[in-house]
């Protein structure tokens, strides 16, 4: 008698529970991932009367998508397709894409983990509330703005076979991300940089998030930031799935 | 050996792989039957490990056909590797989960349900009771082997598939690897096994193919083939202990120089 194809949901099921014990077991880095933008947060309580609100969470929530899809999700996949780990779940009789569904997965619980927490900072310790609709819209933007940096690690997963290589990439482009992207936006490196920054993935996610927790607020250049992005998930997400090899060899 | 039948298991036809221009695997045939442990012998860079990742669906070959219980690995590779259990050269798994939890994965890809004391029945089974809570990097280099074997099998699988699981292991670890092909073979199921190890390949396989250079250049029992090749001048100039044993077989056929 044959064996028959596991059902996908059974797959994805194995590979969802193994994925989200293996985060936990990381939640030292998890803890470190999130301390940055909350840090911040807490630290530029005395700018929220001069810059809103709205755009303090954005910047943070901002940080911390950078840093959840750079370092976490490409740092994990570079290293299980070094160890070989890729190469044994692939000899299974399951698709790829659902090795692949259930990293990103934990990925977006860990978004939606991160945005819940700079809301509630926010709330208590900078006393930043928002409306309901504001905060629903958020997090949609949040989601929407995610793909960016997910699409932007795959693609330097994709690029970069070497996990040490990799690591090194993804915090030198998170730095630049952070020190770039925020001096930029406030317009402390000239108006070209801040032009340009505006419209970097940074810019545009951080437009997209900051416009949406005050939904009166969204305009048409924030559809604009909105479609950039979209641009920007759909190119790195593309580039990324093309790159990218299952194993390192 | 009289598990052993003549349905073909596993079906390798043609075989041809590339690497840009190079030629690694040329034309590469043959066929493991159930109850059958079949070795794959070959210096380094021969091509066992190429065969086995089209086998396995790893690599895609130019050209060739390759059927598992039936199914063409190209054509339906799920339900190839359904009918599969792979114990590749380098095992890993995710340095986080214990053994119990990578037993649980892999019983759940590929949809073996089993419970916490299922998990701990088949560790009982293979010595390792106390491993549950470990981590796979916590375990010896035998240790990691038995694990493996024991996922590699989870759905018992017609055909497995072992990239040289003995390398590195102490004779003891070795003998009880051994003994779980057996076991393997005594279900009716097929084995196909690439080792360095000539003593290994006498002692367990039914079947032997050499490959050099990316061909098969023999092919049959591990006596036949000693007994076929026991007046070839290679083999005799290779011989060391003026009796022809398999390694003299295979040095005869494969040449003295050292592979990278």
């Amino acid at each position: 008698m044959r064996n028959n194809i596991p059902a996908t949901s059974t797959v994805l099921n194995a590979l969802l529970r193994a994925d989200f014990t293996t985060q936990w077991r990381n939640r030292r880095s998890v803890v470190l991932v999130f301390l940055v933008p909350l840090i911040i947060l807490m630290s530029w309580k005395g700018l929220v009367d001069k810059l809103g609100g709205a755009f303090v969470l954005s910047i943070c929530i901002t940080i911390g998508l950078t840093a959840i899809g750079l370092m976490g999700y490409t740092n994990s996949i570079a290293r299980d397709r070094d160890k070989g780990i890729f190469q044994r779940l692939r000899v299974a009789p399951l698709s790829t894409w659902t090795i692949m569904v259930s990293r990103l997965t934990v990925q977006v619980v860990m978004i939606l983990a991160l945005i819940i927490a700079v809301f509630i900072v926010g709330f208590y310790v900078d006393k930043i509330s928002l409306t309901p609709a504001g905060y629903v819209f958020g997090f949609t933007m949040g989601l929407v703005g995610s793909a960016v940096y997910l699409g932007l690690g795959q693609m330097i997963a994709g690029l970069i076979k070497n996990p040490e290589t990799v690591n090194a990439t993804t915090r030198l482009v998170y730095f630049a991300f952070i020190m770039i992207g925020m001096f930029g936006e406030l317009g402390m490196l000239g108006t070209e940089v801040q032009t340009i920054v505006r419209w970097s993935p940074f810019g545009s996610v951080k437009r997209i998030v900051s416009d949406s927790l005050q939904p009166a607020h969204w305009t048409i250049q924030s559809t604009q930031a909105l479609l950039a992005t979209i641009g920007y998930a759909f190119v790195f997400s593309l580039l990324g799935i093309k790159w990218f090899r299952w194993n390192t060899k | 050996m009289n598990h052993q039948s003549h349905t073909p298991i596993l079906e390798v036809s043609g075989l041809h792989v590339y690497y840009g221009n190079f030629h690694a695997v040329n034309d590469v045939s043959f066929t493991v039957n159930a109850g059958e442990i079949f070795g794959f012998l070959g210096p380094n860079g021969a091509g066992k490990t190429s065969t086995l990742s089209a086998v396995e669906g790893l690599l895609k070959p130019r050209s060739g056909s390759i059927s598992v219980a039936g199914f063409d690995i190209h054509k339906q590779p799920l339900h190839a590797r359904a009918n599969m259990g792979v114990q590749l050269q380098a095992t890993s798994f995710q340095p986080e989960l214990t053994i119990s939890e990578i037993i649980s994965l892999y019983a759940g890809i590929y949809g073996a349900a089993i419970s916490y004391e299922q998990i701990l029945s088949i560790l009982r089974d293979i010595k390792l009771e106390d491993a549950a809570g470990k981590r796979f990097g916590q375990l010896s280099g035998g240790q990691q082997q038995r694990v493996s074997l024991v996922i590699a099998t989870i759905h018992d699988p017609h055909l497995v598939l072992l990239d040289e699981p003995t390398t590195g292991l102490d004779p003891q670890s070795r003998r009880q690897l051994w003994e779980r092909m057996e076991s393997i073979r005594e279900k009716g199921h097929g084995v196909l096994l690439t080792t360095h190890s000539m003593e290994e390949a006498e002692a367990v396989c039914d079947r032997i193919a050499i490959i050099d250079h990316g061909r098969v250049v023999a092919i049959d029992t591990p006596e036949a083939l000693i007994d076929h090749y026991r007046h070839d001048p290679e083999v005799i100039s290779v011989s060391r202990k003026g009796k022809i044993t398999l390694e003299d077989v295979f040095i005869g056929l494969t040449g003295r120089a050292i592979r990278s």
